[in-house]
């Protein structure tokens, strides 16, 4: 598989929708396969909350890619056919401009200083990549969680740049439950001493008690309790491979350990910013979300899956009300999912048949 | 007999309306209704194979449970939804219709007649029927309402819904002949235009 990974700089900037500006900044894109000559077979794969550019195959800094099952030569989305594009979103810490990066201006890290970016910003930006990469429309832009919540603005921002959006395990806007839990895992980050009100940097040490358990609460709700009985039950760890003397069961263990390896991977102040983009997003904000998707011209394929209770299918059945209210071309399948939420993560034969028929159709 | 049901939908669909097929299976109908009368038309069906056919012929689909969801679409203005061959397999045949009525203008219905002279013969020998159209013994069979065209149109009669027009279907997919005369006895199918 063709792949390249760089860091492009865009000295133009970008105005946010806070109303403030980034004088200039950068993105980390990872592409797969090669734009054909029509230029037809562009497909943008947007990530979720805690996703960066690195979606398919294996590097050394990243490992797998967060897609890597769908996504690469004679998978669901063929990067023999098609060209795929996928980046660190803004604010992001794989790369991307983001509060862990220095600020050109000051010549310091960009700390608690760095703007609050949204779902628009974010879409606006991968716009520019797009104008820089001469790709002209979208074949596919997808994404699941708040990668979705991107595929979905896309439609509503550029109508006649995206051709297709796959909208998986997602919502149009976040629920009062989700923020709450969001508000959870920050407050976990803002109380650990280390946090030093966001500047922890100039004290060379990070949150890490924050981050480990605000990711150990996000584990939870990415899983469903299914999959957790099944996986773990009420199986106790064994002594040898306990990574904390307090554990006793092997869910604890799992939480421990997924908690402790996040910590070391992912900046804090964008573990803050990324929940705020997602708390923050609203499709249907100013108008009523059958408003937001009047200029809607491309199809849809949602996709929800019954054991996710984080964005339930639900949610993806407003936007297909939503959807057919402004006569799109709209799909929507409720999947049984094994990892709950994460299941959109996951290759299954209905899920992955339904992804490549959508987009060859 | 699929060509002939098709057509005969085919000519009670204006060009250009909004369309919903509930129990769509493939969506077969519904690409015909794209190709011939440029419908925007949306599929709804349970069952996940079927639904990749639809996606795949580019027919857009809801998977859902017809009894328990038909409440949902209530806003989306349709011209006109089809229910073929599924009414008999729902728990509350009449309430669906109401609701197929509410949700758009008129109504297209297609459903097996249990009149028919061959299920007769059958429970006259004290069996349950099993013709070419209701292959399935009882214990594996979906359509839990089965009924007969004087049963379906009596119920029209008492919901107040309008038969604006009605094809009845021979054992050989025509139109013609003894069913013509009498369709509770000859007639394997009727196909419904429905107001109200």
């Amino acid at each position: 598989m063709k792949t390249e990974t760089k860091l492009i700089h865009f000295s133009e900037g970008i105005e946010l929708e806070s109303g403030e500006k980034l004088n200039s900044f950068d993105l980390m894109v990872e592409t797969y396969g090669e734009l054909n000559e029509g230029k037809s077979n562009a497909i943008l794969l947007c990530h979720a909350f805690s996703g960066n550019h690195h979606a398919a195959g294996s590097s050394k800094d990243f490992g797998i890619g967060w897609w890597d099952q769908l996504v690469g030569p004679s998978k669901t989305i063929d990067t023999n056919k098609y060209f795929v594009v996928c980046c660190n979103n803004l604010g992001g810490c794989a790369g991307s401009s983001g509060p862990s990066s220095i600020d050109p201006s000051s010549q310091k890290i960009f700390g608690k200083s760095f703007p609050q970016v949204s779902v628009l910003d974010w879409v606006n930006s991968q716009k520019m990549l797009m104008d820089k990469l001469n790709i002209e429309c979208w074949h596919f832009v997808a994404g699941g969680s708040l990668g979705g919540m991107q595929a979905l603005q896309w439609s509503i921002s550029y109508p006649d740049k995206v051709k297709k959006a796959g909208i998986f395990a997602a919502a149009s806007k976040s629920s009062s439950q989700n923020i709450a839990m969001n508000e959870v895992a920050r407050e976990s980050i803002r109380k650990d001493e280390n946090f030093h009100n966001g500047n922890y940097y100039e004290h060379d040490v990070i949150p890490k008690n924050g981050i480990k358990t605000a990711r150990m609460l996000g584990h939870i709700t990415y899983l469903s309790e299914e999959h957790m009985d099944s996986r773990f039950g009420r199986k106790f760890q064994d002594e040898d491979s306990k990574v904390e003397e307090s554990v006793s069961f092997e869910v604890e263990n799992y939480l421990q350990y997924k908690g402790e390896q996040f910590s070391e991977l992912f900046d804090a102040n964008s573990y803050i910013l990324m929940t705020k983009v997602m708390d923050s997003y609203d499709a249907g904000k100013d108008k009523s979300l059958v408003g937001a998707l009047k200029e809607v011209k491309a199809e849809f394929l949602i996709v929800g899956f019954y054991s996710d209770w984080l964005y339930p299918p639900e949610r993806g059945k407003e936007i297909q009300i939503a959807a057919m209210n402004n006569n799109i071309r709209s799909s929507f399948v409720v999947l049984q999912g094994d990892h709950g939420h994460d299941s959109f993560l996951f290759s299954s034969k209905t899920y992955s048949n339904l992804i490549s028929n959508f987009i060859e159709s | 007999m699929a060509i002939k049901l098709s057509k005969i939908i085919n000519s009670w669909v204006p060009e250009n309306s909004k369309v919903i097929d509930f129990g769509c299976g493939d969506g077969s109908l519904l690409k015909e209704l794209f190709e011939n009368k440029q419908v925007l038309g949306y599929g709804v069906e349970i069952n996940d194979t079927k639904i990749e056919k639809c996606i795949e012929k580019g027919v857009p689909v809801i998977k859902l449970d017809i009894d328990k969801g038909l409440n949902d679409f209530m806003s989306s203005n349709f011209d006109l939804s089809i229910m073929a061959r599924s009414i008999q397999c729902l728990k509350n045949p009449d309430l669906a219709l109401n609701r197929m009525l509410e949700l758009s203008k008129r109504c297209v219905v297609t459903l097996p007649n249990l009149g028919y002279w061959r299920c007769r013969i059958n429970l006259a020998s004290g069996k349950m029927p099993i013709t070419p159209e209701l292959p399935s013994s009882w214990y594996e069979t979906e359509n839990i309402h089965l009924c007969t065209i004087k049963d379906f149109e009596n119920l029209c009669l008492k919901e107040n819904i309008n038969i604006k027009d009605k094809v009845f279907i021979n054992r050989n997919g025509d139109q013609g002949g003894l069913s013509k005369i009498n369709p509770n006895l000859f007639a394997v199918e009727g196909v419904y235009l429905l107001e109200k």
